[in-house]
């Protein structure tokens, strides 16, 4: 069984929509309605409500592209590089997706020629391997849907 | 109801000063912070002892450094607060010094950035992010252009002129940071960051200082300032981001804080002469001439290319050379800016002069976002 590298922000299994992609924490406000990522119990950032309001949601890992971009310059924080994760190497694709249950995130896209990429694109999640010694530690990315 | 600075007493910028924006040095920041006070104080023809309150603008500099060079214009004693805003804190001090003239609690007072740029340390706030630790800042931007160039058919090369402008608008200001002319080849051909952002199409951050000199019309009657030197501040307007607005959010923010100003000053976007903005990145410029209303989403590249941008064109957009060229040392930036424009209204801006020059408007985001926009008027 893998381990998830940030089991906070997502899930192995899907939802309905998309039962073969991995699932992201969200929240939704029972209050207001607004859907949000990542889950958090601070407050309703709409309606400012807090306490049971703020109910788990899990977001179905599909959207669609409104922008990437290759970056070329990057040097990881040593602090931030988790153990026996493999750092992030430039380059590297960033995209801004918006999710079909609701939030814009910002997060690495793989397996694509970022040339290609077009707004509009729709976009599946997926866990990819990132451990470096025995333990299997995989990672949310995005992929185009094929 | 709550008022806007039009309704309490006029406010003038009397008097603006700088230390040159400019790499990391051994300069402590005390030299950088009292050179642009002296000369803000000498172009105002005022003393230290007039001042009766100042606001310093700061992101790097650690807890309360404003005293520790204060000290040295003198023993006064008067009020001091520091204002961290990111990006935002020259324009947020600025804004709290014009607020306490306005409201009639002193009749001058200082609005000061000073900084030395240091690792920033992002606020921990207990949550957990898919990337944002790969998200610098140039990536960030690199996705609004690539947003920008998708939704509006624009070209990276076309987006990059505004770098070829802010430079050259750079390279006839003493204060700039960046003072070298650049062609496009050059811009384009730099090392990639990401995107197609290159260095010379990011701004660079440096050390420097900026101060700012406001006053009531009773101070200006009795301490003999040149009132035809006095630039009124029209408008103040700040927002910060709340959810729901739509992508990208620096855009949108933008463009409510803009017309929020101009509704304030009761002036329409044409009535713009000198627009100086939060061009970290070069897009930035792009799109926050359209969010002024200056013109339509995707006609701002057209005009860039026309000349319209141009000091002496249309509307001069980043004369100083913008944070591309001029710099952006962060708690001075946005005090700069207002400096900027004063020398521009009152006709004093030397070779970087927009001729007839009679409205301004300054610009800035801090990392959140916060908004800041502020209007100039020559009387």
């Amino acid at each position: 069984m893998a381990e998830l590298l940030k089991p906070d922000l997502y899930a192995q299994d899907g939802t309905t929509s998309a039962p073969k992609h991995p699932s992201l924490k969200g929240g939704k406000c029972a209050h207001c309605g607004f859907v949000f990522f990542p889950l958090q119990a601070y407050g309703c950032e709409v309606c400012g409500q807090s306490g049971d309001c703020l109910q788990p949601f899990a977001l179905a890992g599909s959207g669609t592209l409104i922008a990437s971009a290759k970056v070329h310059a990057y040097t990881p924080d040593a602090k931030a590089v988790a153990a026996d994760v493999k750092p992030l190497e430039a380059p590297f694709v960033i995209g801004t997706i918006k999710l079909d249950d609701g939030p814009t995130i910002r997060t690495l896209v793989t397996d694509v020629d970022e040339t290609t990429l077009k707004r509009g694109q729709r976009m599946m999640s997926k866990l990819v391997p990132v451990g470096t010694g025995a333990r299997t530690i995989v990672d949310l990315r995005f992929i185009p849907a094929s | 109801m709550p008022k806007s600075l039009k309704d309490l007493r006029p406010v003038y910028v009397v008097g603006v000063g700088w230390h040159r924006y400019q790499r990391l040095s051994g300069t402590p920041y005390v030299s950088l912070g009292l050179h642009a006070i002296r000369q803000s104080l000498a172009d105002a023809g005022i003393a230290w002892t007039d001042v009766e309150s100042s606001y310093m603008g700061t992101g790097y500099l650690g807890m309360a450094p404003g005293l520790p060079m204060l000290r040295y214009l003198g023993a006064t004693g008067r009020h001091l607060v520091h204002v961290e805003n990111a990006s935002a804190s020259g324009s947020a001090a600025f804004r709290h010094a014009c607020i306490e003239v306005a409201a009639g609690m002193a009749d001058v007072a200082l609005a000061v950035g000073v900084d030395k740029p240091e690792t920033t340390r992002h606020p921990v706030t207990g949550l957990s992010s898919l990337a944002n630790d790969a998200i610098a800042f140039f990536t960030h931007y690199a996705l609004l252009m690539d947003q920008y160039a998708q939704e509006h058919g624009a070209k990276p090369e076309d987006i990059a002129l505004v770098a070829v402008k802010n430079l050259y608008n750079g390279s006839l200001n003493p204060n700039a940071h960046r003072q070298e002319e650049r062609s496009l080849d050059e811009i384009l051909n730099g090392r990639k960051l990401s995107g197609w952002l290159t260095p010379l199409q990011c701004c660079p951050v440096g050390e420097g200082a900026a101060a700012v000199i406001v006053a009531s019309e009773d101070a200006i009657k009795r301490l003999s300032i040149d009132p035809d030197r006095a630039i009124r501040v029209a408008a103040s307007a700040a927002c910060s981001e709340r959810s729901g607005l739509d992508w990208p959010v620096d855009v949108a923010l933008t463009q409510v804080t803009m017309a929020d100003a101009l509704q304030q000053a009761g002036l329409k976007p044409q009535n713009v002469d000198v627009l100086e903005v939060h061009d970290a990145f070069t897009i930035e410029e792009v799109q926050y001439a359209e969010s002024l209303g200056f013109c339509k989403p995707g006609e701002a590249v057209h005009l860039l290319k026309e000349g319209a941008f141009n000091i002496g064109g249309k509307m001069a957009v980043s004369p100083s050379g913008g944070l591309i060229a001029m710099g952006h040392p962060v708690g001075p930036t946005g005090v700069g800016q207002i400096g900027e424009i004063t020398m521009q209204l009152r006709g004093e801006a030397g070779l970087r002069q927009h001729k007839g020059a009679k409205v301004g408007l300054a610009h800035m985001i801090g990392n959140g976002p916060m908004c800041y926009a502020h209007i100039l008027q020559k009387p």
